[in-house]
């Protein structure tokens, strides 16, 4: 295999269009018959509605139309399942209720859709929502979700009898049975919070419906172009082929706009249908707060078996999940924390159940860690239980229950994962990764040099070291169109959606090596549906994987047709002909050769005729579908200190070793983790919705939501990687999306404990924040000594 | 939201009952620009104009008088909705004679908020119901100083 430019630290194709600011996002979308929409949100959680009153807001001059549920006729009506429930999992519950476009009775959670208004301009449109006059009845709302499952719980959704949405219970072994048989059972409630997505860039949508050609054009910020096409489609009753959907430059994702049929979509796409012009909207940001997804509460109830010498025997986790007022994403979430829980570690008997529980919440989607991040943080967080009641340090105990580096892969784990198939951690070398990051954070140094003479100065500083897996790249699949043209120039299309990922480059730097030309040669199209038809979305961290290995499995096809074409052309075989530098040459008579430019243009001639049974042109498409997910794991180590004062942290040090098999961009894969990692740290310290009793949102704004700023990262952030190429796919690459956010939580947590070294102070919950921290330490000072946790 | 205190008058508990239940002049001490209009001898109707923090905006707000105990206690419940969300409170108000033809007025009270009043002026709710009604009692106790 060619590996000219695999692996280089290539600088990004697209970044001189977004450094100069001539990207396109969202905002620069215009049509000069454009209107512009707005929406009047619920303010209650939880209420039955009387009545709409819109006369007022008509009567505004620019005004062009207002909506309620009335007008959609027909087209009101729920939306589909975006990801059934794991129906082959025995014993399984499975209550779903999805959105609905626009309210007609009742209000499942602040910051539904009640009325759209169409006009001139957003500030027309805005003015017109506050005369809107709405009558409605404030009903109950369901808030917490241990009360939700209580009898006497007001119901989310009264006709289901019920607050459950899913229940899943698996088992790996007899967790009752060896119980019986450990040292030691040590059993621990955790409470883990997890927030919005926090995109720079919020929702954007506009729908253009043209009459006579009976073209829908939209533009979105989606992750899933082709989902997006596809559902509108069948909403409206239009063909696919007459839906084209375009993504500009995005400004994050991160989890949410992977979501599709949401209500905004739906209603824009109607009213473009209606009045036969563009309409547009932009997300603003108190409404991403209150009417897009977020991630949400898991509250767990574990038990952790084990015998003195700190080997696991098993684990057992049962927990409930927030997940919101409608669940069209099902269990994708709680399944992945089935998944990611005993991660790395060699424990025999493993019980997971969760509940997933309704809400008067806005409804949960994935976000970068997607339910992997509670599994880790309960794994990681135990384990540090059994170090302490052992007395042993914490990555001891991680290191004797570490699966060895010579275990049989691939490893069954017998946990039905968020594809519907069986996790299956595909390869690795656990114990070396403990082992780098122990080296790069100066473990031992530190624990037994370092640590005791700060200690002395009367400085809180810690250690932490936690590991992770992360299972990436899952099916179904993605597929490619690469085209050599006339001028030499590669086109790479693909339906995927692309967000900063640096997807212009990684996939230019596969083709090119197979097409063998310069990677800026290879123009790489994304997120449009009129280029390449099919594939499903970005989300998983599935891109390098799954499209990576689609490219280069298109780009074989091209290569042979290349080949094919230059071997007729110059009458010489193929294995005497080399591809490179943008030109196919003959072997040993450099003089010999043609412009790939050259070679297109003659494979699809203009006269004459071209070999039958052939197809014209350089031009292949070509598909990958993984059997199951690539594992791919790592670990985080930091030194932190706590100040005495403020209870803010500064790292010392901090470290980060992933494993995603092969590289393909050493700088891009950097620039994923750091960005993660900051997704992490807010995940930590700083980011959570806070909801009143009455499930209102109280912090709904960026002045009381808080996203880490610079000066809350680790100045330096060491990387160190280890490359266990993928058994599953022929270029042997892993994701690495979201690896940076997973482990961070019981990293601080640990390394919290460790720098204040109180043996009453055990951290359950996150996120935590300053005041949280003050008041757990001032709670263990007046512990009793022996009292652990 | 729990809202508790207290506020001394400097008159005997009857005037300044007869000032709390005196319709045209509760209405003034509702802070912000007010059309409260009373409806009967116990209920205001109009709309009240509010600031808070970032937010602001015209309320369609609703003030009932209840479970009167005069001159020794009764039960304030506002209601207002509007585009920047909406806002319930209940307060009970108990008035105790104290010497020198003082009167102490203490209350509890409930404010329930929500929309962009609670999810974006959240953090500034807890100081600004406090100054409102430290502004309200004052107006009261101009009267009651008129009345001595």
């Amino acid at each position: 295999m060619e590996k000219k430019f695999l692996g280089q630290r290539i600088k990004r194709n697209e970044d001189p269009r977004i450094l100069t600011g001539r990207a396109k996002y969202m905002a620069d979308i215009t049509y000069h018959n454009m209107l512009h929409a707005a929406f009047l949100r619920s303010d209650y959680p939880h209420a039955k509605l009387n009545s709409v009153d819109i006369s007022a807001a008509l009567e505004i001059p620019g005004v062009i139309a207002v909506y309620t549920a009335e007008d959609l006729g027909d087209l009101w009506h729920p939306g589909p399942v975006l990801v059934p429930a794991p129906h082959s999992i025995p014993g399984i519950k499975a209550n779903s209720r999805t959105q609905i476009p626009i309210v007609k009775d009742i209000i499942h959670h602040q910051g539904e859709v009640i009325a759209m208004v169409v006009a001139e301009n957003r500030y027309i449109a805005e003015d017109a929502l506050a005369v809107i006059i709405v009558d409605s009845d404030p009903l109950p709302a369901v808030e917490n979700i241990e009360d939700a499952l209580k009898p006497d719980s007001p119901l989310v959704h009264e006709e289901l009898g019920t607050n459950l949405a899913t229940y899943v219970r698996q088992e790996r072994g007899n967790f009752a049975e060896i119980k019986t048989k450990a040292d030691y059972v040590l059993q621990q409630r955790f409470v883990m919070d997890r927030g919005g997505a926090g995109a720079m860039e919020n929702r954007g949508f506009c729908a253009n419906w043209e009459e006579d050609s009976q073209q829908l054009t939209i533009h979105c910020n989606t992750q899933s172009p082709s989902g997006l096409r596809n559902s509108m489609a069948a909403w409206f009753g239009i063909p696919e082929q007459r839906v084209r959907v375009v993504v500009p430059f995005v400004g994050g994702a991160f989890g949410p706009k992977v979501m599709t049929n949401q209500p905004e979509e739906v209603l824009c796409t109607f009213a473009s249908i209606k009045l036969n012009r563009p309409i547009k909207w932009l997300e603003d940001r108190s409404e991403n707060f209150i009417g897009t997804t977020a991630e949400r509460m898991q509250v767990h109830d574990c038990e952790i078996t084990f015998n003195k010498d700190g080997k696991v025997l098993g684990i057992r986790d049962s927990f409930l999940y927030d997940t919101g007022a409608f669940n069209p994403y099902t269990a994708t979430i709680p399944l992945n924390t089935q998944t990611h829980t005993t991660g790395l570690y060699n424990i025999p008997v493993f019980l997971t159940e969760f509940t997933s529980v309704f809400t008067n919440k806005m409804i949960v989607s994935p976000v970068r860690g997607a339910g992997r991040t509670y599994g880790v943080f309960v794994m990681e967080r135990m384990l540090d239980m059994v170090a302490r009641q052992l007395d042993q340090d914490p990555t001891y105990i991680r290191e004797i229950n570490l699966i060895p580096a010579d275990a049989k892969f691939p490893l069954e784990t017998g946990i039905i994962a968020q594809d519907f198939a069986q996790f299956v951690l595909d390869s690795g070398n656990y114990p070396a990764v403990l082992k780098k990051a122990k080296d790069m954070i100066g473990y031992d140094d530190f624990k037994k040099n370092i640590q005791p003479k700060l200690r002395a100065e009367g400085k809180f500083i810690g250690i932490g070291l936690v590991l992770f897996t992360e299972n990436t790249g899952v099916g179904p699949y993605e597929g490619a169109k690469i085209t050599v043209g006339n001028s030499g120039k590669v086109f790479a299309s693909s339906i995927y959606g692309t967000q900063g990922q640096g997807h212009f480059t990684v996939f230019a730097q596969i083709v090119a090596d197979q097409i063998g030309c310069r990677v800026e040669d290879v123009i790489v199209e994304t997120g449009d549906t009129d280029k390449f038809a099919w594939g499903t979305g970005t989300f998983a961290s599935r891109g390098a994987t799954v499209l990576g290995n689609a490219y280069h499995h298109t780009a074989k096809l091209v290569r042979a047709k290349i080949l094919a074409t230059a071997s007729r052309l110059f009458n010489v075989p193929e294995d005497e002909l080399e591809l490179g530098d943008g030109v196919v040459r003959i072997a040993d008579v450099p003089e010999k050769f043609i412009k790939m430019g050259d070679l297109a243009t003659k494979a699809n001639p203009m006269r004459g005729t071209i070999k039958p049974g052939t197809e014209p042109g350089l031009e292949a498409t070509g598909f990958y579908a993984p059997p199951y997910g690539a594992t791919a794991y790592g670990a985080a180590a930091a030194i932190l200190e706590v100040d005495p004062i403020s209870f803010n942290i500064k790292f010392h040090k901090f470290v980060f070793v992933d494993d995603c098999g092969t590289v393909i961009n050493p700088m891009i894969l950097d620039g994923q983790l750091h960005g993660g990692i900051q997704m992490g740290i807010g995940n930590s310290y700083f980011e959570k919705l806070v909801y009143d009793e009455n499930a209102q949102l109280l912090n709904g704004s960026l002045m009381d939501y808080l996203i880490p700023r610079a000066t809350d990262m680790p100045s330096k952030m060491e990387i160190g990687h280890l490359n266990t190429p993928s058994p599953l796919n022929p270029l042997g690459i892993k994701g690495v999306g979201e690896s940076g956010t997973i482990p961070i939580p019981p990293l601080y947590c640990q390394a919290i404990e460790d720098a204040f070294n109180l043996p009453g102070l055990f951290i359950s919950e996150v996120p935590l924040s300053p005041s949280v921290v003050y008041q757990l330490v001032e709670n263990a000072k007046s512990k009793k000594q022996g009292e652990l946790l | 939201m729990k809202i508790e205190g207290v506020f001394t008058f400097n008159g005997p508990r009857p005037v300044v009952w007869s000032v709390l239940r005196d319709v045209n002049i509760l209405a003034t001490a509702i802070p912000g620009e007010t059309t409260l209009k009373p409806i009967s001898d116990n209920e205001y109707e109009g709309t009240i104009k509010l600031k808070i923090g970032p937010v602001s905006g015209l309320f369609a707000g609703k003030l009932t008088v209840a479970d009167e105990v005069p001159p020794e206690s009764c039960t304030l419940i506002i209601e207002g909705k509007g585009g920047a969300g909406f806002a319930k409170g209940t307060g009970h108000i108990q008035l105790i004679e104290l010497p020198d033809n003082k009167t102490q007025l203490k209350y509890i009270g409930d404010l329930g908020i929500g929309g962009k009043l609670a999810s974006v002026g959240q953090r500034m709710i807890d100081s600004v119901a406090k100054s409102m009604i430290k502004g309200g009692f004052e107006k009261l106790e101009k009267e009651v100083a008129n009345r001595l």
